[in-house]
């Protein structure tokens, strides 16, 4: 039995079988109680797709709203130097909108979370939401990789169980043919 | 991808690790088409944008920065507006660029794939 390395953050392998007789054999079990456990390993495995599904559409929302921030400070630095202010128009309440003015500012207050805010320099902002884009992209890649690795196991074990179930009904039909002959 | 038919086909470690990466190569091409879309509706926004922005008598319009609409030159709004479009054109080249390859090698390990197990083995869309 070959395996595709032995786990991955958790997620156990599924093993690969070379032949279906053997591996009922060697694992001591009939073709129905192999299908029942491979039915099962296929639910966990779909069970933690979800899971991982689920964080991947978390990250996915937050970069973009990283970036939007990222744009919003950029355009602050851009009118340090001048001593221009800023015009917008930001929403009050929904539907509501009124205008304010910002004037050239050195510092920004970013939302950390927890109840907390924390004024920065705009350059500190910069560098800390730079670093948290890099942090959500590098998280995001490490899921998508999970997420390939879990992918390949529920394959190989739906395969398998593709497998298992034609050995069976080839050997009912040997079975069969077999009475016939008698 | 399922297997049906009773023919005895062995399937081995190597066919196995192809059937993966076929699975592996539909996945990403299903995110690829999302992916296009997406940009393809962005460049479609941008162009609006833009053809509007020529339209527009003010010199001074709003544009969204983040959650609110910040008052800026015509000029510069419409600076920005370009270099967006031209950002999503080059992303856009290259999802299809990855489509393409990705397309090829589904080709190839279809006829690997359809070589070994003819029937036995589905790996059409339903």
């Amino acid at each position: 039995m070959a395996t595709s390395g032995s786990e991955r953050r958790g997620i156990p392998a599924a093993a690969f079988v070379e032949d279906v007789q053997t591996f009922l054999t060697t694992t001591g079990s009939d073709a129905t109680s192999a299908l029942n456990t491979l039915q099962e390993r296929r639910q966990q495995y779909k069970l933690v797709e979800m899971k991982l599904l689920a964080q991947q559409r978390d990250l996915q929302a937050k970069i973009p709203d990283i970036k939007k921030c990222l744009e919003t400070v950029e355009a602050l630095l851009a009118k340090q130097g001048t001593g221009e202010a800023t015009i917008v128009d930001f929403e009050v309440a929904e539907g509501i909108y009124s205008q304010a003015r910002i004037e050239a500012t050195n510092s920004v207050c970013l939302w950390l979370g927890a109840n907390v805010m924390l004024e920065y320099s705009c350059d500190e902002a910069l560098d800390l939401l730079k670093k948290n884009l890099d942090n959500a992209n590098a998280g995001l890649g490490a899921i998508v990789e999970d997420l390939q690795f879990l992918r390949d196991q529920v394959t190989i074990t739906e395969v398998t169980i593709a497998r298992v179930y034609n050995w069976d009904v080839h050997q009912r039909r040997k079975l069969r043919q077999a009475e016939k002959d008698v | 991808m399922q297997q049906g038919g009773a023919v005895d086909t062995e399937v081995t470690w190597e066919d196995q690790q192809n059937i993966n990466k076929f699975g592996r190569l539909n996945n990403r091409f299903h995110e690829l088409e999302d992916e296009i879309k997406g940009r393809k509706e962005m460049t479609e926004n941008l162009e609006d944008a833009s053809n509007e922005l020529i339209l527009a008598d003010e010199e001074i319009v709003r544009f969204q920065l983040g959650e609110v609409f910040s008052h800026m030159p015509k000029e510069e709004v419409e600076n920005r507006l370009e270099s967006m479009k031209e950002e999503t054109t080059k992303e856009l080249e290259k999802l299809e660029e990855e489509k393409e390859s990705i397309l090829a090698q589904m080709a190839d390990l279809k006829k690997i794939l359809y070589g070994k197990f003819n029937d036995s083995i589905n790996l059409e869309e339903d």
